[in-house]
């Protein structure tokens, strides 16, 4: 027996005005399932009200874009029919209190999104920020949540192939966990998330509905809540193997062609599944309750639309295939119910009983009211200074250089990618650490998708307009340096309370920054998150503001991908681009107290000079590495790539092209568009002169060289001079060395 | 000339081994789903890298009570060639096809990451057309690799040529090499009649200069062999 | 000065009671409930830890092992459940 509750009863999170609206536009007072439902399509995270406006601005328009936002993901065009559908959400709330779950079932959501376009995953990407890993709450949730990420990608046969970390006090009490998937399909093949034909069944696939998600409920009824939340985790546990036999099974019904329409359940689960999908084919549904398979007893219509148990697909399935459809599922043997029927009538209809209990058109769940928040510059950003000072500044470059190297936002990830299979698929040419990104081949044709995972906290923080479009910049030019041409992006935004209009104003500018870039470069936007409310409820300090931007890229050759390693003695070694003394956020000032500085700005033109140069150069053939310079600036990008080259190298800093600077903005400024190419000798002038034709400045600054030492010369005085062994004991050592004390 | 690659509720690497197989190797494959493999309908078998019911209990346990595995213990009495690759090792053994156990590695992690071999004998279907003594560079990825045995029954191991891979240095040492803490280093191993082989490594992975970063095809080798095994 | 001797106490760390099971619940399902055994209504799964512990009395040596799995996070109540017995050494 179930118990139709008044509104009282139940918590909701609508404002008044809300509340209002959406009675007028029902025309009559909700019951209390339909507010329930109205109230989850309308939280922050189900309707983007927020930020939906100022989202309007990214540019989603492309002549490879052939999905763009508002589907489950964005998909792209690799040629010759192939597809590419990539994604990126976020789940750091429930990572933060349970890291290894919360990683692991944002992995299981991400997949699904990626699935439900009739591509098959090929690709992960894990772009993480905790706080510093001195503290032990910090290291408990970054080993939790690898070990999360690496259990389920794995499981699931998805190689993690690319991400980034970042270690900042602003991340403590809000780590940020998003996680990125690319899927290859073909054109033809493409299956979106929406209900288009009445007549069609309804089938809801994949693990049994609980009460999980259903969250400060209260009931009149003791029948129904005689279970205490001690019995209930508040994180979901994630199943990867109820997920990837769920993969399986659904690419092969796909396979049949009888799918109409198919979508995962996520965050407001049956009610968001359902809404959207009947809204975006003008359509309607009819369903029954009591066909639903659940796993706990006497669960109500409320609870029932409301949760949000893991593992779930519902699909649209053409009459005529729906046998053939479940022996697929039975094969497989995974649970289903048939649960209803599209219909025409443009509104859900849910029946229990026999009786209907909701009863509502689809529009007025998907299209929650936006919401214009104020925006205030903050007040820190008034406080920035405007000189440049390093308070604790070494003695010497090359002590510097080591210390940067030990850096955990500069230091080798190695102790994380090894606990990721990601080589599963054979699909792997460029894995974690060969190159500026992962480059991941379509078997049997003669070319590869790039994919990579940016943002830079630190710049954003002082500067969100600059910052955001510098991540865009960097992620495209990490694109460029592996020998692809840049598609698209998706975004994930993570921001502090929007009710604050100084997190408000960050988020504005963030978004301007990004379309600046985006708009200038000519690259689309085709999907994107939103996660807002991350700060420390106690002391209301905010994560810095950060959209980690994963771009894609098509290599349309196979012997144009590029790794950055020096490859052989003798090479000559080519900076591209112009240094500035732009230290403001860069990992120097961070190490030794450095205060002020100009965080590094940079405009489309510029980026897609060097861009220009370097992909001509790989497609002509004159380099054998591509590095692009970023934290840590120049010198840590030679030393990256002498450490993984096993080459020492001899570098003159005269000829770097360069506006006037001292020599530790030199090597440590974080300046973009610029890279770093090594080639044969006989090269040089050739790649000069290409450069000068594309407006770019470019020099030969040295090069490899077969000894142990990296050494930088500047006016006839050597300035810095590492040890190659040493700076890679350094690198290799830094984040293990925090994981493992006893490390020798 | 048909090879079958079994399918498991969990299986990864299926894909990867039909890949290679049908477009490298150029031998007939089929997919088979576990409750439908008839060995009599081929002359060959693979079970793939995964996990199996998500590792779950341990790996392979689950997996080892599948019929699939009779027709397996069929295959091993006739003589054909069945080969174990990672999950399917795991497997074999929980099915006391092979003998031994494999256990959670040392470091308690995940490991992926590129390998030395050596070959220890010739005389198996996975290693007929490469010589003792040579060196393959070949890929692991696993968490639960570490191989180990009796006392006595390590030594028959050794006395009857059924130690077929172990974890070596570049320079062919045993110093060193050991990722996950496997007894001796073993990587593989076989059954008394050297038809049945199972390695953690994933030699589906080696099997093209393109995705090596040794730029070689050493893995290629392996399923050569058992193409030849089946010839002959 | 009153008298300490050793307790075994035992930790079960399990997921809580309506969270999922995937270890348990696919034990039942694949291998326990296909292989006959009809009676077998549930299969849970968890994690076994052993303590030796000298204190005064047993309760004493249950409730440090349970104030220890708190502080050192042996679980995380957010998602597991813990259940703790302490024995005296010669059962």
């Amino acid at each position: 027996m179930y118990l139709l509750l008044s509104p009282t009863n139940i918590n909701i999170n609508l404002s008044k005005e809300e509340l209002n609206q959406a009675e007028k536009m029902l025309g009559r007072k909700p019951n209390s399932v339909e507010l329930g439902m109205i109230d989850v399509m309308w939280s922050e995270h189900c309707s983007y009200k927020s930020s939906k406006l100022v989202l309007k601005k990214l540019p989603t328009k492309g002549k490879r874009v052939v999905v763009g936002p508002g589907y489950d993901s964005g998909i792209v065009d690799l040629g010759d029919g192939d597809v590419a559908a990539f994604k990126i959400e976020s789940h750091n709330h429930p990572s933060a209190i349970e890291p290894y779950n919360g990683a692991a079932t944002g992995i299981g959501g991400i997949i699904r999104d990626i699935l439900c376009t009739n591509c098959r995953p090929i690709g992960l990407l894990d772009s993480l920020r905790f706080g510093e890993l001195k503290k032990g709450h910090n290291r408990w949730l970054f080993l939790n949540v690898v070990r999360g990420i690496a259990d389920y990608g794995n499981c699931c046969g998805i190689p993690t192939v690319a991400g980034e970390i970042e270690f900042d006090e602003s991340f403590e009490s809000n780590c940020l966990i998003n996680v990125a998937c690319v899927g290859i399909g073909r054109k033809e093949n493409i299956v979106l998330g929406r209900m288009e034909n009445p007549g069609d069944h309804i089938v809801l696939l994949g693990g049994s509905t609980g009460r999980d998600g259903i969250h400060g409920v209260t009931f009149a009824s003791k029948v129904i809540s005689d279970e205490s939340e001690e019995d209930r985790p508040s994180v979901q546990v994630g199943d990867p193997f109820t997920k990837k036999v769920v993969i399986e099974a659904t690419l092969e019904a796909l396979k049949t062609g009888y799918i109409r329409g198919l979508k995962d359940l996520g965050g407001g689960g049956l009610t968001c599944g359902l809404s959207e999908m009947s809204s975006k084919g003008g359509v309607g549904v009819e369903i029954d309750i009591d066909k639903i398979h659940v796993r706990e007893g006497e669960m109500t219509p409320y609870e029932i639309m409301l949760s949000e148990s893991q593992e779930r697909m519902l699909f649209a399935i053409m009459p005529e295939g729906l046998n053939m459809i479940l022996n697929i599922f039975e094969k497989w043997e995974i649970p289903y119910s048939v649960i209803g029927r599209v219909t025409d009538t443009c509104r859900i209809i849910v029946k229990k009983d026999g009786s209907i209990v909701v009863s509502i058109p689809p529009e007025i769940l998907t299209d929650a009211p936006a919401i214009k928040r104020k925006s205030k510059k903050p007040g820190y950003l008034k406080e920035i200074s405007n000189k440049d000072e390093v308070k604790n500044k070494l003695k010497d470059i090359s002590s510097a250089i080591y210390a940067l190297l030990k850096m955990p936002n500069i230091a080798s990830k190695e102790f994380v990618f090894r606990q990721y299979d990601h080589e599963v698929g054979v699909r792997t040419i460029n894995k974690p650490g060969d190159g500026d990104a992962a480059v991941l081949r379509l078997l049997g044709k003669n070319k590869a998708i790039a994919i990579k995972s940016d943002c830079n906290s630190f710049h954003s923080y002082l500067d969100p307009f600059y910052g955001h479009a510098g991540a865009v910049a960097e992620s495209i030019r990490n694109l460029v340096a592996v020998g692809s041409e840049p598609i698209a992006i998706v975004d994930c935004c993570n921001f502090g309370n929007p009710e604050d209009p100084e997190i408000y104003w960050q988020f504005e500018k963030s978004i301007d920054g990004l379309a600046y870039m985006l708009k200038g470069l000519g690259i689309p936007c085709v999907g994107g998150n939103v996660s807002f409310y991350n700060e420390d409820d106690r002391t209301g300090t905010a994560v810095k503001p950060t959209i980690v931007v994963v771009s894609i890229g098509l290599v349309r050759n196979l012997d144009w991908i590029t790794t950055l390693s020096f490859k052989e003695g003798g090479d000559s070694i080519i900076a591209i681009g112009r240094t500035f003394p732009e230290m403001g956020g860069s990992q120097y000032y961070l190490r030794f107290k450095g205060i002020g500085g100009r965080v590094p700005t940079t405009a489309p033109e510029k980026e897609k000079s060097s861009i220009r140069a370097v992909q001509t150069l790989i497609e002509k053939g004159c380099i054998n590495s591509a590095h692009d310079c970023s934290k840590g600036g120049l010198a840590i990008a030679l030393a990256t790539m002498a450490i993984n080259g096993g080459f020492g190298a001899g570098v003159n800093l005269d000829q770097l092209p360069k506006a006037s600077a001292s020599i530790d903005e030199l090597m440590f400024s974080e300046s973009h568009a610029r890279f770093i190419v090594t080639s044969k000798k006989e090269d040089v002038n050739n790649i000069i002169k290409l450069c000068k034709k594309n407006d770019v400045p470019s020099a030969e600054i040295g090069e490899v060289t077969e000894t142990d030492s990296l050494s930088f010369r500047y006016k006839k005085k050597v300035i810095a001079k590492c040890e190659v062994d040493e700076m890679k004991k350094c690198w290799e050592e830094a984040i293990p060395r925090f994981v493992s004390p006893t490390l020798k | 000339m048909k090879v079958a690659v079994i399918q498991y509720p969990g299986s990864n690497c299926d894909y990867d081994a039909i890949y290679v197989l049908r477009n490298l190797v150029g031998i007939e494959t089929e997919l088979i789903w576990h409750r439908n493999f008839k060995q009599s309908e081929f002359d060959a078998a693979i079970l793939p890298g995964g996990f199996s019911y998500g590792d779950y209990l341990r790996a392979g346990a689950i997996a080892s009570h599948s019929p699939s595995l009779s027709e397996v213990k069929e295959m091993s009495r006739e003589g054909k060639a069945v080969l174990g690759i990672c999950n399917g090792f795991q497997i074999l053994v929980e099915a006391g096809i092979l003998p031994g156990a494999l256990l959670r590695n040392d470091c308690l992690r995940f490991v992926c990451k590129w390998v030395n071999l050596r070959v220890c004998s010739s005389r198996t279907s996975a290693t007929r057309l490469i010589p003792e003594g040579c060196l393959l560079h070949i890929p692991i990825a696993h968490s639960e690799g570490r191989y180990v045995n009796k006392d006595n029954d390590l030594k028959k191991l050794y006395e009857n040529d059924q130690i077929v891979f172990k974890y070596v240095n570049e320079r062919g040492e045993e110093i060193n090499s050991n990722p996950n803490g496997s007894l001796e280093n073993i990587a593989g191993i076989c059954n008394l009649d050297g038809n049945i082989v199972g390695l953690m490594p994933h030699p589906e992975r080696a099997s093209e200069p393109s995705i090596n970063p040794y730029g070689s095809d050493d893995g290629l080798l392996v399923f050569e062999s058992m193409l030849n095994y089946i010839n002959h | 000065m009153t008298k300490t001797c050793d307790y075994i106490v035992e930790v079960i760390i399990q997921n809580k009671r309506l969270a999922k099971d995937p270890e348990g619940e696919t034990i039942y399902r694949e291998l326990v409930n296909k292989s006959g055994y009809d009676q077998i209504q549930n299969v849970r799964s968890g994690k076994y830890l052993r303590f030796i512990v000298n204190t005064k009395t047993p309760k004493d040596a249950k409730k440090l092992v349970q104030d220890l799995c708190n502080d050192l996070r042996i679980y995380n109540p957010v998602v597991h459940s813990l259940q703790v017995t302490a024995r005296g050494n010669s059962q």
